[in-house]
């Protein structure tokens, strides 16, 4: 293969191939910069960008950033935009060469076509693409790298480029840097079928490079140099020009964002360019020694950052220091002048893991790898604009007095019942957590929903502005231009989710997401979901799942009025439907099979509790009806502890005769089943329903004292095991109360009951040591 | 006389050709005792066709970058994994190429004591002279520390754990005392001494070593083989290798060897190339297993059968290896005939072959 020329003295022009986000080329670049001294910088990248170019070199904006285009879709999509990225990190060459044109006040501009053509909207496969840097797969697959990869002991296809090109950060000879990278890319254009190339729109875009590049051969005179993916290179050194293609008005626009290191992962996010980008953040920081001390860096950087977030065992002074050793060797035996980003990984899984690892990876590893891809968010000048959603939700942030000038976290205090401006804010907030824009985390006030703290008056949450909220809200920029337009989106979404999940619990989620929508003041747009609750409360066969719907309904119907939930009509409907689901479903319970059998008397607690609810609140549901429902079921067989929580619900309905409970109790304890913790099957229901009934009825204390009294020894321990057992439920101050009623029919006085344990202090010190001990070897052992 | 071949020569003396060429052509520099460079060793291990030199070690190069640089390290190398991923070749591959032997091996066992680790005696020597450096008998650790060579470990999670740690002032004084042979009397290892112990994940893992010893190792896991294509490579190359001093040939064994490697593949890894789960066998699915049986078939084809190989050989022999371990492997291998394969069987003759054998065998 024949080198690419870099240089065409006759033209002045210089055509400098590089990968996107390469430190090695960012690097190389500015020294090609200050040693050509060049009259203009042109960069592969829309040229509908160039009215953003001024932002991207304000001194306050600070990498990494992105350039988003929102494009205007027709009618009848899912969504009005389609946004696609051009990320840029401090060590992206495209990054570099502009600022180096800024500070040397010469002109720059973007030479590829522009983000609302055809060929950057749409990816080879016709879908819409989300990134404008090209597609760069083709540095790690296809036989060319593959078979290179082979032939220099690489694993893959980043390894090979770490090797050829990273590997020569510090070396000054960018020219020789540059032919290689040429060269290395027009080895794997050759490789490429020459259809891909039309398809994708590869030779429409270097048309369009060509067709600038000339025009500002024309009005700029002195050397000019033009910074395209190697991959173009040689094309855009070729003569034919046609005409410069430009942007459609009206077709879309493109704003500068803040973007983050995560979104930056070529694995993980929308851009093209090298994984782990923190990794490379940090080579790019080190450049000038050379990556010398990169490794040893990294190293303790990674082990102060496991002693920081705690879980991880972290490694000691040794292993540390034989992992800088390991990667030092194996970036000389692998033929690198300082420790790779693989030498510095495989060094690390060598010396800190003491174990197997198995395929599926471990903690350290995974860990590892979110560490070096980095977390930083970058920043944009207060005079970057902003798509019409974040100046919307901006705005009204800053109306309902929220700061949002900068990223600092901050407590506010909402008044939501007296105040109705602070109510309107507590929605905002919640409106914002429902879109998942991590505005803002409730961390105390009133929770209508789950019944607790009903008692507070205020509202807290913990505000920050950060740039994950405007990232978010570029996402959503695609469906809508108002908080409210995004709401509905996102509920429209998450409901379309909902419907297409199973049934089971599936409508306590969409009771969640519709109360959620209430308290962000959409209730009425979401009313539709509770025809979907309904659906799954008519088909649920579980009890258990329909009680539990049934009490969040009723709870969301107490708390209407704060909720904002104007209508109430649909609510009570559908709480009248799960009513009559519960009644039609509780006689089933006779039939219920052995395993099932706490879960239904959990079924029966929980309705209970609901049946309480429905009293207080004055919930629409017709508590008669419930007592035939219960007397049917009582009609039945039922197993011990079924029938203990079947005859325990019947007296405290008013149906049952404690001297009945009583009887049946005495006979359950006496009785021959071979196993005794079946003998308390029967009290367990019964405490399981009402545990108040132990002191409150006495024929219950009169059985089990009747039992216990008649006992021998061996019968009594056999059954004191599940006894204890059987009144685990109850709480210590329950216990002193059952204590005293034992106590007082036993002829005993109450206060004869406690004993004073004196333990010292030393035994009391020695224990905590054991504790403390025991705690070690259980964290030790992974035991929690 | 001639002297009978060994039947399994150790790696030095199999690869002794490559060894010398290796260290003839090494210009790059070694670490103190070590026979080739870090860059030969590995050269050694994956193979350089340029130079006429063969790959030992396949489906995991940086482990071996690893594992070399490990060794020049004052850590030992602890290679652990499922049994039959090649830890043993590995193991024996690296210490013939670094210190030209790989003869010093302790074998882990529960009868191995801490004489096996540092030294014994000589007891006839021992009553008539009293403790001297004649009656003492060195362990292979304590040859591998006089001479600066590699000693080998295997399977030292089978030994128990107070045994192993006898390793643990070795590994990071580089020095045993001899107090018998007088209040000085210390062997101190030379440059090129290191470990390389192996342990099976199977039988006791790694989880009751001391964490004191597990200091002194630098951990590498060895996987099986992922790539099913690369997996019947190697086990068509075993077989030829196999089958080739016998002077034997058989035909057709490159579609079934592609159905027992996929076979292997579903069990090992309890999901099928489709997709659907499965349940493991117990049993061990490696690649050796796979070449053992496709050895068996093979065999079965040339001297009961007319020499074409078939799937149904394999079906015959696979029982054998799956049946070892537990009587729920029966079971599950049904539940694979009778749902994976049968579904497979419509598609292609050499699957329907293994079915059809498979349904008449008797499981458990």
């Amino acid at each position: 293969m024949e080198n690419v020329p870099l240089h065409d003295a006759a033209r002045g022009l210089w055509v400098v191939p590089i990968r996107h986000h390469s430190p090695a080329c960012a690097a190389q670049l500015e020294r090609l910069i200050a040693a050509v001294k060049p009259a203009g910088i042109l960069v592969e990248g829309p040229c509908d960008f160039d009215p953003l170019i001024e932002q991207l070199c304000d001194p306050r904006t600070r990498a990494p950033v992105a350039i988003v285009s929102l494009r205007e879709l027709a009618g009848g999509q899912a969504t009005r935009r389609a946004a696609s990225y051009f990320p840029f990190c401090e060590h992206s060459p495209e990054l570099v060469a502009l600022q180096a044109a800024a500070v040397r006040g010469v002109p720059a501009r973007f030479i590829d076509l522009p983000s609302t053509s055809r060929e950057m909207m749409f990816d080879e496969a016709g879908k819409p693409a989300r990134s404008l840097l090209g597609d760069e797969r083709s540095f790690d697959v296809g036989d060319y790298v593959a078979a290179l990869a082979r032939e220099l002991g690489c694993r893959d296809g980043n390894e090979v480029w770490d090797t050829l090109f990273e590997a020569r950060i510090a070396d000054d000879r960018w020219q020789g840097f540059f032919t290689d990278v040429g060269r290395y890319c027009a080895c794997i254009r050759a490789a490429t079928e020459p259809a891909r190339l039309e398809q994708d729109g590869t030779l429409a875009r270097e048309a369009q490079m060509r067709a600038i590049l000339a025009e500002v051969r024309g009005s700029v005179s002195g050397p000019i140099i033009a910074v395209v993916g190697g991959f173009h290179a040689a094309a855009v050194f070729e003569p034919t020009v046609s005409k410069a293609a430009g942007a459609k008005v009206g077709a879309g626009r493109p704003y500068l964002m803040r973007y983050g290191m995560r979104q930056l992962d070529a694995l993980s996010g929308y851009g093209a360019g090298l994984p782990l980008p923190g990794f490379y953040d940090r080579l790019w920081r080190t450049r000038a020694d050379g990556g010398k001390d990169l490794a040893l860096t990294l190293i303790t950087g990674f082990a102060e950052h496991l002693r920081s977030i705690g879980g991880i065992e972290a490694p000691s002074f040794p292993v540390i220091a034989n992992a800088v050793e390991q990667a030092q060797r194996l970036a000389a035996l692998r033929g690198r002048p300082f420790p790779a980003r693989d030498d510095i990984v495989d060094a690390i899984r060598s010396s800190f893991i003491k174990d197997e690892i198995p395929v599926e990876q471990i903690p350290l590893l995974n860990e590892l790898r979110s560490w070096l891809i980095g977390t930083a968010i970058g920043d944009v000048p207060p005079s970057a604009g902003s798509p019409p959603l974040v100046e919307a939700v901006r705005t009204q942030a800053l109306s309902l007095g929220f700061t949002v000038a900068d990223g600092e976290r901050r407590n506010r205090e909402l008044d939501i019942y007296r105040k109705p401006r602070h109510r309107e804010a507590s929605r905002f907030c919640h409106a914002m957590a429902l879109i998942d824009a991590q505005f803002g985390q409730r961390t105390a006030g009133p929770d209508f929903r789950n019944d607790v703290s009903l008692d507070r008056l205020l509202e807290v949450w913990s505000i920050c502005w950060s740039p994950l909220v405007e990232v978010r809200l570029i996402e959503l920029s695609e469906a809508a231009d108002t908080l409210a337009e995004a709401l509905a989106f996102l509920v429209a979404q998450k409901l379309a989710a909902l419907s297409e999940q199973g049934k089971g619990r599936s409508a306590l989620a969409a009771i969640d997401l519709f109360s959620a929508a209430c308290r962000a003041g959409v209730g009425s747009a979401a009313s539709s979901i509770l025809a979907l609750v309904e659906t799954q409360i008519i088909e649920d066969p579980q009890l258990v799942s329909v009680v539990a719907a049934l009490t969040d309904l009723v709870l969301l119907r107490r708390g209407r009025d704060i909720l904002g939930i104007a209508e109430v009509g649909p609510i009570d409907h559908l709480i009248g439907a799960a009513w009559r689901r519960v009644l039609l479903l509780l006689p089933g319970l006779a039939e219920c099979g052995e395993e099932q059998i706490r879960e239904s008397v959990s079924a029966l607690a929980d309705l209970r509790g609901l049946i309480e609810l429905a009293r207080s609140s004055e919930a629409p549901m017709e508590i008669n009806l419930f007592d035939e429902a219960l007397a049917r079921l009582r009609g039945e067989p039922l197993t011990p502890m079924l029938a203990g929580a079947v005859t325990a619900f019947a007296l405290i309905d008013g149906q049952g005769d404690a001297v009945v409970l009583g009887e049946r109790l005495r006979g359950e304890l006496a009785s021959g089943y071979v196993d005794p913790g079946r003998r308390l099957a029967f009290l367990s229901g019964v405490i399981a329903i009402a545990r108040e009934l132990l002191w409150t009825v006495p024929e219950i204390i009169a059985a089990l004292h009747d039992v216990v009294a008649r006992a021998d020894e061996t019968a009594f321990y056999t059954l004191v095991p599940h006894l204890r057992l059987a009144l685990m439920p109850l709480d210590p101050r329950e216990v002193d109360r059952l204590a005293e009623e034992v106590a007082t029919r036993v002829g005993g006085r109450p206060d004869q009951l406690a004993t004073h344990i004196e333990i010292s202090e030393s035994e009391l010190a020695n224990n905590l040591r054991l504790d403390r001990q025991l705690a070690d070897v259980m964290a030790r052992d992974g035991v929690t | 006389m001639s002297e009978a071949q060994p039947i399994r020569p150790r790696a030095e003396q199999r690869y002794a050709t490559e060894l010398s060429m290796l260290a003839a052509n090494d210009h790059f520099p070694r670490p103190g005792g070590w026979r080739l460079s870090p860059r030969a060793v590995r050269r050694f291990l994956l193979g350089d066709p340029k130079s006429g030199i063969s790959r030992k070690f396949y489906g995991d190069d940086p482990l071996v970058d690893r594992a070399v640089v490990s060794l020049m390290s004052q850590q030992g190398l602890m290679l652990v994994g499922e049994p039959g991923t090649a830890k043993s070749l590995l193991s024996e591959l690296l210490s013939a190429a670094i210190c030209g032997t790989s003869a010093l091996v302790v074998q882990g066992s529960a009868g191995t004591t801490e004489d096996h680790i540092r030294y014994g005696w000589n007891y006839a020597l021992l009553l008539a002279e009293g403790p001297s450096e004649r009656a003492l008998v060195p362990s292979p650790v304590l040859n591998a520390m006089r001479s600066g060579r590699v000693v080998r470990f295997e399977e030292i999670t089978r030994c128990p754990p107070e045994v192993q740690d006898a390793l643990i002032s070795i590994l990071s004084e580089k020095a045993l005392a001899l107090p018998e042979l007088g209040p000085d009397a210390v062997a101190s290892a030379v440059p090129g001494f290191n470990v390389i112990a192996t342990a099976n994940l199977r039988d006791r893992g790694v989880h009751e070593m001391s964490s004191a010893l597990k200091r002194r190792f630098n951990f590498e896991t060895v996987h099986p083989i992922a790539d099913p294509e690369f997996e019947r490579e190697l086990v068509l190359r075993q077989l030829a290798e196999r089958l080739g001093p016998a002077g034997v040939t058989v035909s057709g064994e490159r579609d079934v060897a592609e159905v027992l490697v996929r076979i292997f593949q579903d069990l090992r890894t309890g999901r099928t190339a489709e997709g659907a789960s499965l349940n493991r066998p117990d049993a061990v699915m490696s690649t050796a297993e796979a070449v053992n049986v496709l050895h068996a078939a093979a065999l079965e084809a040339v001297y009961l059968d007319d020499g074409k190989l078939s799937a149904a050989h394999v079906a015959r022999q696979i029982q054998g290896v799956v049946l070892k371990d537990s009587p729920e492997d029966s079971k599950r291998l049904r539940a694979y005939v009778d749902h994976i394969v049968k579904e497979r069987a419509g598609r292609s003759v050499v699957w329907k072959d293994f079915y059809q054998a498979a349904r008449s065998l008797k499981f458990g």
